[in-house]
């Protein structure tokens, strides 16, 4: 029996260019369909406290299809499956049995909204024909980019590496109740076919390490976790990062620099909470995910358009097509933001799963919001040029607009002077848990770490603090950007039904502002 | 879907291959097939959309192994599986992924082992659920937007407050889902050799609603194991007639409130906070909010809570968990006191063997041994499904609060000056679980309690709850009677919750920037 492999892809792809052009042509009623084809080879390894848990060498394999059709209306169909070694035999049948599922779906959701147009009279003209902005359709193959072969890692090397990160981490203090650590490495190759001609096939590294902390101190149980990833090979995990403004430790210092600074959190005493604000210092880290909740997230243009209010909330600077806060000044002028896919990072690719060229997007400059991050339905509603950020975590599963490359750009400030200046405040050091508001209004983000500041000398360390504040307050505060932007790996972004877990790059510089202090209930 | 027989016979062949094989001391074959069918709703009447966003659905359908190998190092664990296929052949390659991939886990000791315990729940499935089709998917979602529609355009206060009696400007928001969940498996093992079916359906939907301009939402829900036990209509009305109750909404100041807490609003501070912190594993890693406390009062002693996997009728029971064990009802909360977890075979095992056992549960787990009896060992995906692919995991099934036989009219009598709370959002243990703290924002379905009634609505997204998960559950004041089931987005377990009272809540007011916008 032939096996999946990622060189699969190789064999798949004129056969199924040729059946997704060829079935739009059998149905008159067929206006569009694409398909995603996926094949990954991985490896992952797991530890606690030093022990063996989980070692696995596997492929996955998956496929999922997107129909428009309809007569009087238009309207989208999707499926999806979870593939096998086996169904490549019978393949081509698969994947038409798949999209014969969606067309069916997109014939009768047509035939539905036609009736209900008419049915809710002036609220059935809302119900508009399914329509994807034109782009460039491409043909195209992308490399992956690693030194060393995700295929070619033995497990039992990662699985060793692991094990000596766990059990070095367990070591650093007696205070270390509990560890875990994770690391993997792996290859993607994803083939995007369309009845429109695009014919894309990218293949993408990938390897990543994390390491949940456990510590007892003075002060009680502290617990921290982080990640680390790139899309390269697994000498990433094991050697680290050095690119311009991406930088990471290997697997071993990182791991045990968290469980030291988890025991320094559990001899520290808990953050003050303030009624007031502050002057708060927020170092890259803390802004990577500042700029994933508070910039990011409400400039997907699908949260904006309502898609997500059931779910993962809509946008506050988006009321409808009439209304948006485009052009207006939402943050202090040293506040600008972007998404860029084309940038080395967690979140690079070449082109999204609608085989949309990605490009740089300006979100915020100088803080005027700028626009939104689209799909080519999302962007023909609201007539603005397709920028590639229609993305899936599974090919079986539906695209949605997600984050990419998504940062806080860097000012002209010394970070070190930016502390220097403050008199009294406090440096929120690392990113741990948000809460946000269901527009993305306000915020609650705890950090890892924060710092009394006094005179502009770091003082006390304090555990379980961070900041809360409204989201344009806090943006209009900031009255300094550093020079030293970083970007960071974001693994777990959650974000449609079912929800679709995503990994992608985040990133900041050091920002000074103005936010109310959150510590310990 | 795969038929029951090919799963069962599959089970069977896989069984007696890898007892042919001489390095395998125990093994265990898990096959599954599942569906997801899920239509997702956007309709907005100010912005051109679908309606019916997404009619979709994933399968899949495989093999899992886990084994036990005999090896020169000793005894090793290990897990393999291949997709799209359950003959021989998907179970050597399942093998040889095992054998890849074995480890030797100290704190592993054997696959499960019958508990005594015995199932008591059996075709409980819907066969309709277990065919439905295209076109049944298409219609369910389209009756929830005729639902909501519907609503809408027969409220006279709808109508009264749009310019000029056109219903579009107000922003009308039907959004959510219909979802469809078709779930076999079958399981044996050496130690268990009998091959156990089990077949599960389930739908359930979960509809969001707005009049924008007025900043109203509202929830409309529902959850049953038999396609007749469950009408998407309604609950695209619900959520519409929620929005219009909500409209024009109060700001609330800072300062601690009463809270009644709805069934969804206790759902999401359960899910997301006291569950988790009732799963045994979590105790092993020192990560409970309730570590070291089983046996004692963590709660107003009006506070019982048991998760029953077993219950007739209820919509996340299940025959067998993925472990192939009989679930059953486990004691969680009795009385305020910590008096059971949620634990699979592994953690069951590990606990009573770990050297700080007793430090970390509070009491000698081998005379707690009851308390932590496995069954909740589920191999959930994301949004549902008993996947071939994954070892199980701890999970919960239906978590049920009791009620103590009061009236929202009773509690609110009560409370007297207050809240009550509807929904949640992003509700999170920002310190980490075990501190306790957590934050939230209130975003729809919520009123002010004056003179002991609800009055005015909640403008949504304009208070954040900063507390703690200890004094919440310490401050219990009283329990209603109308449990019913609640979902949240992406939690595994469905609870059956009714109205919670809670006391000395540390409400904030937040984004008043927002209505200058």
């Amino acid at each position: 029996m032939p096996r999946a492999s990622t060189d699969t892809i190789a064999e798949l792809r004129a056969p199924i260019y040729d059946l997704v052009r060829q079935y739009v042509r059998s149905y008159r009623q067929c206006r569009y369909a694409d398909v995603r084809v996926e094949i990954g080879e991985g490896k992952v390894a797991s530890v606690e406290n030093g022990m063996d848990k989980q070692s696995s060498e596997d492929y996955g394999f998956a496929f999922g299809v997107r129909v428009i059709a309809g007569d009087k209306a238009t309207a989208p169909g999707y499926f999806g499956q979870t593939l096998g070694s086996a169904d490549l035999p019978n393949l081509p049948k698969v994947l038409r049995a798949g999209l014969d599922h969606a067309y069916h779906r997109a014939i009768a959701n047509a035939q539905r909204k036609s009736a209900s147009r008419e049915r809710f009279g002036p609220l059935g003209d809302a119900l508009t024909d399914a329509a994807l902005t034109p782009i460039d359709v491409q043909e195209a193959t992308v490399s992956a980019h690693y030194q060393r072969d995700p295929r070619e890692v033995p497990l039992q090397e990662v699985m060793d590496y692991v094990r000596e990160v766990s059990r070095t981490a367990s070591a650093v203090a007696d205070g270390v109740v509990y560890n875990y650590v994770y690391g993997g490495t792996m290859l993607n190759r994803q083939l995007f076919c369309s009845s429109e001609g695009a014919n894309i096939d990218q293949t993408s590294a990938l390897s990543e390490g994390m390491a949940y902390i456990v510590a007892q101190g003075n002060e009680g149980v502290q617990e921290l976790y982080d990640f680390i990833g790139h899309q390269r090979g697994w000498e990433v995990v094991t050697g680290g990062v050095d690119e311009d403004y991406f930088q990471l430790p290997n697997l071993m210092t990182f791991s045990t620099s968290l469980a030291r600074d988890t025991v320094d959190l559990s001899n520290a005493r808990a953050c003050p909470m303030t009624d007031k604000e502050v002057v708060v210092v927020t170092d890259p880290h803390y802004n990577a995910l500042v700029a994933h909740e508070v910039v990011g997230h409400p400039t997907e243009l699908d949260r904006a358009m309502k898609y997500e209010t059931g779910y993962a909330g809509r946008s506050w600077l988006f009321r409808d097509i009439e209304e948006t806060q485009i052009g207006k000044q939402i943050g202090s002028p040293l506040v600008s933001a972007y998404s860029d896919p084309t940038m080395n990072g967690f979140g690079y690719y070449q082109y999204d799963d609608e085989g949309t060229p990605a490009r740089r997007t300006p979100l915020i400059e100088n803080g005027v919001f700028q626009g939104f991050m689209n799909s080519r339905q999302t962007a023909a509603i609201v007539n603005a040029p397709p920028n590639g950020h229609y993305k899936a975590t599974d090919a079986s599963l539906v695209p949605l607009i997600r984050m990419s490359n998504t940062f806080l750009s860097g000012g002209e400030s010394d970070p070190q002077r930016i502390i220097r200046d403050v008199e009294h405040g406090y440096y929120v050091v690392g990113h741990r848990i948000p809460s946000i508001a269901e527009s993305r209004e306000n915020f609650r983000i705890t950090a890892m770490k924060v710092y009394e500041i006094r005179n502009g000398e770091i003082g006390e360390l304090y555990r379980n603090g961070g900041i809360m504040s409204d989201t344009r307050d806090y943006f209009m505060s900031i009255d300094a950007v550093g020079s030293d932007f970083r970007l960071f790996s974001i693994p777990n972004c959650g974000k449609g039904q079912p929800m679709q877990t995503k990994r992608m790059g985040n990133g900041g510089p050091t920002m000074r502002g103005r936010a109310r202090l959150s510590g310990a209930s | 879907m795969i038929p029951t027989s090919q799963l069962r016979k599959a089970a069977e062949d896989a069984l007696a291959f890898l007892r042919t094989q001489d390095d395998i001391e125990e093994a265990e074959a898990f096959v599954a097939s599942n569906g997801q069918m899920l239509c997702r709703l956007n309709y907005t009447s100010h912005i051109p959309s679908n309606g019916l966003e997404e009619p979709k659905s994933t399968e899949s359908y495989g093999i899992g192994l886990r084994v036990v190998l005999n090896t020169p190092e000793g005894h090793k664990a290990s897990f393999g599986s291949e997709g799209s296929d359950i003959s021989l052949e998907g179970v050597r390659e399942a093998l040889a992924k095992a054998r890849n991939g074995a480890v030797l886990d100290p704190e592993f000791t054997t696959l499960p082992r019958a508990t005594g315990e015995r199932r008591t729940l059996s075709n409980y499935h819907d066969p309709m659920l277990m065919r439905a089709n295209d076109d049944g998917l298409v219609e369910a979602g389209w009756q929830v937007i005729d639902g909501s529609l519907r609503t809408y355009m027969s409220s006279e206060d709808l109508l009264a407050a749009a310019e000029g009696g056109d219903l579009r400007k107000l922003g009308l928001i039907v959004s959510g889902d219909v979802t469809i969940l078709q779930e076999r498996i079958a399981v044996a093992s050496y130690a268990m050799p009998r091959v156990q079916m089990d077949e599960s359906s389930l739908i359930m939907s979960f509809i969001t609603s707005m009049v924008e301009r007025r900043d109203a939402k509202g929830s409309g829900y529902g959850a049953a194991q038999r396609l007749a036990e469950l009408a998407p209509y309604d609950a695209g009305r619900d959520a519409a007639e929620g929005a219009i109750r909500q409209m024009d909404g109060v700001r609330v100041g800072d300062g601690e409130y009463k809270i009644i807490f709805g069934p969804q609003a206790f759902m999401d501070i359960l899910s997301n906070l006291i569950v988790p912190g009732l799963n045994l594993g979590l105790f092993y890693a020192a990560s409970s909010p309730f570590q070291g406390k089983l046996g004692q009062q963590i709660a107003s002693e009006k506070l019982n809570i048991y998760d029953d996997g077993a219950a007739p009728g209820l919509v996340a029971s299940k025959g067998i968990t993925c472990e192939g064990l009989p679930t059953g009802r486990t004691e969680l909360i009795r009385n305020g006191a910590l008096v059971g977890l949620m634990a699979n075979w592994y953690e069951s095992q590990r606990i009573l063997r770990d050297p700080k056992g007793r430090e970390k549960l509070g009491v000698d787990p081998d005379e707690y041994a009851l308390a932590m009896v496995p069954r909740n060992g589920f191999r959930f995906g994301t949004g549902g499904g008993r996947l071939y692919d994954r070892d199980p995991g701890i999970s919960g099934t239906n978590i049920v609060v009791e009620g103590d036989g009061r009236s929202l009219e009773e509690l609110a009598r009560e409370v007297s000056e207050g809240l009550y709370v509807g929904r949640l959002w992003y509700t999170y243990p920002v310190n980490g679980l075990q501190a306790g703290d957590f934050t939230c924002t209130v975003i729809g379905d919520s009123y002010l309690i004056k003179d002991g009634r609800l009055a005015e609505p909640v403008k949504p997204n304009t208070i954040r709850i900063n507390d703690n998960i200890n004094n919440i559950l310490q401050n219990v004041i009283g329990i209603g009677n109308s449990r019913r089931p609640a979902l949240i987005w992406a939690a595994d377990e469905v609870v059956h919750t009714p109205e919670v009272v809670v006391s000395g809540v540390h409400v904030q007011a937040i984004a008043g920037y927002m209505e200058q916008l």
